[in-house]
């Protein structure tokens, strides 16, 4: 008994490191767009098959970086959380797997997408801006320095 | 004691089904990416993927009911089967059924185009094979396929080798490149490819339509400038003469990223290149125009704004139809607009179909005059007729 419970607890840590990727459903979306305290939530939107997304990721987290207090980064993929391996496997790649990630849990992604943002037509990269006084900024592609100052 | 066990191992199962991912990556479920199409007798044939078959089924009813599926690929392999790249079916002159899919391979974004034939409607397929010759570990995917007037099998694929030799010289290369091949003898074998074109996007599907001459025309989208991803239009000729491709769309769409969004086609017995695509330069935005490379497209009119996706268009005597998902808080629409005088007028968008699962991109198809949309749903394949 003792050399079992002595297996589960090494097998712990690895435990510890798996599920950083957790789904997003529909039933999800307004809590992720409701306003911050202060500061600016950034949703970043990516996909697997998206080869822009790695450097705008790059991107959101050095601004992150050099604003930790204010900016609350969330990194969202559209890809189906039936897909954890390849893409918690890309994001230790990209070194993104230390920010909160989601999955989309839902088949309908364009409704997801939609009803995260109306007005973006699922194009990848998007950066989805929620600031605390409730404004909202979506750019679509890779960002251009003067489009990241326009996020802080 | 005894708890603290059932707890660490109630804990330990669901991590163990969390890395479970080897199954994951090739759903068992179908994806939606599905294609479909008449042969001459109004049989209707379907192809998608399932557990690493292309699968083909037919319907004797219009869809109503369709039979049980049969392998197109008899060893399983991986497919592309969701969003801009699915299964792609064709009949030759002689209702030779023709099947082409874009197969991951094991690097992220690369793929090879793979192809096989049926002579007997379906009942065998020929070993797949893969249509072009350059075999390097990149992308060749994106697949697209039509059959020319003498009976050729034209297929087009957006393919990388330019930016990977570009980027193995150190110089900058914006986006893809299209390439395409042809096959003189009914699909057992396929030409040295040729590129038609540098800097296409990258995730777009490509649209293929016939010319009233027998040839095949591409309609894709491009890269201008600075990401500037308008789309283009060229003839996919099969002899010596060199490909000219010139730009037909002037969104002026900057983006340097994926719009996972490829046009629609269709040319006309008149010519005239009534085309649908997405862009985004004022928020979503589904366009038809009819095509005039080099020209902003005629009759350019906005079918509809946010929340539309993935158009197709059909054309038959003076008729226009278009469709396109409409999606919503509530789960998707199946839109259609149809014009009785050749695109310059189109009436009102009518709901043609609902879904509340996810719903893949509608295909527009025709039979005895009619036009039917195929619509790949979460709960099963539909075909609606195009009532007047």
């Amino acid at each position: 008994m003792t050399r079992l419970l002595l297996i589960v607890a090494l097998l712990f840590p690895a435990l510890a490191m798996a599920g950083t990727l957790q789904p997003l459903a529909a039933d999800g979306i307004a809590a992720l767009l409701k306003p911050p305290a202060h500061g600016e939530r950034i949703i970043a939107l990516w996909a697997l098959d998206c080869a822009y997304c790695e450097p705008n990721l790059e991107a959101l987290a050095k601004l992150q970086r050099a604003h930790p207090r204010d900016i609350e980064l969330v990194i969202v993929t559209t890809d189906s959380i039936g897909r954890r391996q390849a893409i918690e496997a890309r994001l230790q790649r990209m070194k993104m797997d230390g920010y909160p990630n989601r999955a989309y849990a839902e088949a309908t992604t364009e409704r997801l997408n939609f009803l995260l943002d109306p007005s973006w037509g699922g194009e990848t990269p998007r950066v989805l801006v929620i600031r605390a006084d409730g404004s909202r900024l979506g750019i679509s592609g890779e960002l251009a320095p003067a489009q990241l100052r326009k996020i802080r | 004691m005894r708890r603290l066990m059932i707890a660490l191992l109630c804990l330990l199962s669901s991590v163990a089904f969390a890395h479970d991912g080897m199954h994951m990556e090739m759903p068992k479920s179908p994806a939606l990416g599905a294609s479909a199409a008449f042969d001459s007798h109004g049989r209707l044939y379907v192809v998608d993927a399932a557990e690493g078959h292309v699968r083909l089924r037919h319907s004797d009813d219009d869809g109503r009911t369709l039979s049980a599926p049969m392998p197109v690929n008899a060893v399983a392999e991986r497919i592309y089967s969701e969003g801009e790249n699915r299964p792609k079916i064709a009949f030759g002159p002689h209702d030779e059924l023709y099947a082409s899919w874009s197969q991951p391979r094991a690097a992220p974004w690369t793929g090879f185009v793979r192809f096989a034939r049926s002579v007997d409607g379906g009942e065998h397929f020929s070993p797949p094979i893969t249509v072009h010759h350059d075999r390097a570990e990149i992308t060749h995917r994106f697949d697209a396929m039509a059959v020319d007037g003498h009976g050729r099998i034209v297929i087009a694929w957006i393919d990388k080798r330019d930016l990977e030799a570009a980027k193995a010289a150190g110089r900058p290369y914006e986006g893809a490149a299209v390439y395409y091949s042809w096959s003189d003898d009914g699909g057992r074998s396929f030409m040295a490819e040729r590129k038609l074109v540098d800097h296409s996007c990258e995730c777009c599907r490509i649209a293929l339509a016939r010319l009233p001459d027998g040839e095949v025309a591409a309609f894709f989208r491009g890269i201008y400038g600075d990401n500037i991803r308008d789309h283009a239009f060229a003839v996919l000729h099969t002899d010596d003469r060199a490909p000219r491709v010139e730009r037909a769309t002037f969104s002026d769409w900057h983006i340097a990223g994926c719009p996972h969004h490829g046009p629609g086609l269709a040319i006309g017995v008149d010519g005239v290149r009534h085309a649908v695509w997405y862009e985004a330069s004022h928020g979503p935005a589904i366009w038809y125009g009819q095509l005039d490379p080099g020209q902003r497209p005629r009759q350019l009119l906005k079918l509809a704004g946010a929340g539309a996706s993935h158009a197709d268009v059909a054309a038959r005597g003076r008729t226009v139809w278009v469709v396109w998902n409409q999606v919503g808080a509530e789960g998707y629409r199946l839109m259609l607009r149809s014009s009785n005088d050749n695109g310059a007028h189109f009436g009102a968008a009518r709901e043609i179909a609902t879904s509340t699962g996810a719903a893949g991109s509608p295909q527009l198809l025709q039979k005895d005059g009619h036009a039917f949309v195929a619509w790949n749903t979460a709960s099963g394949f539909r075909l609606i007729r195009v009532t007047p």
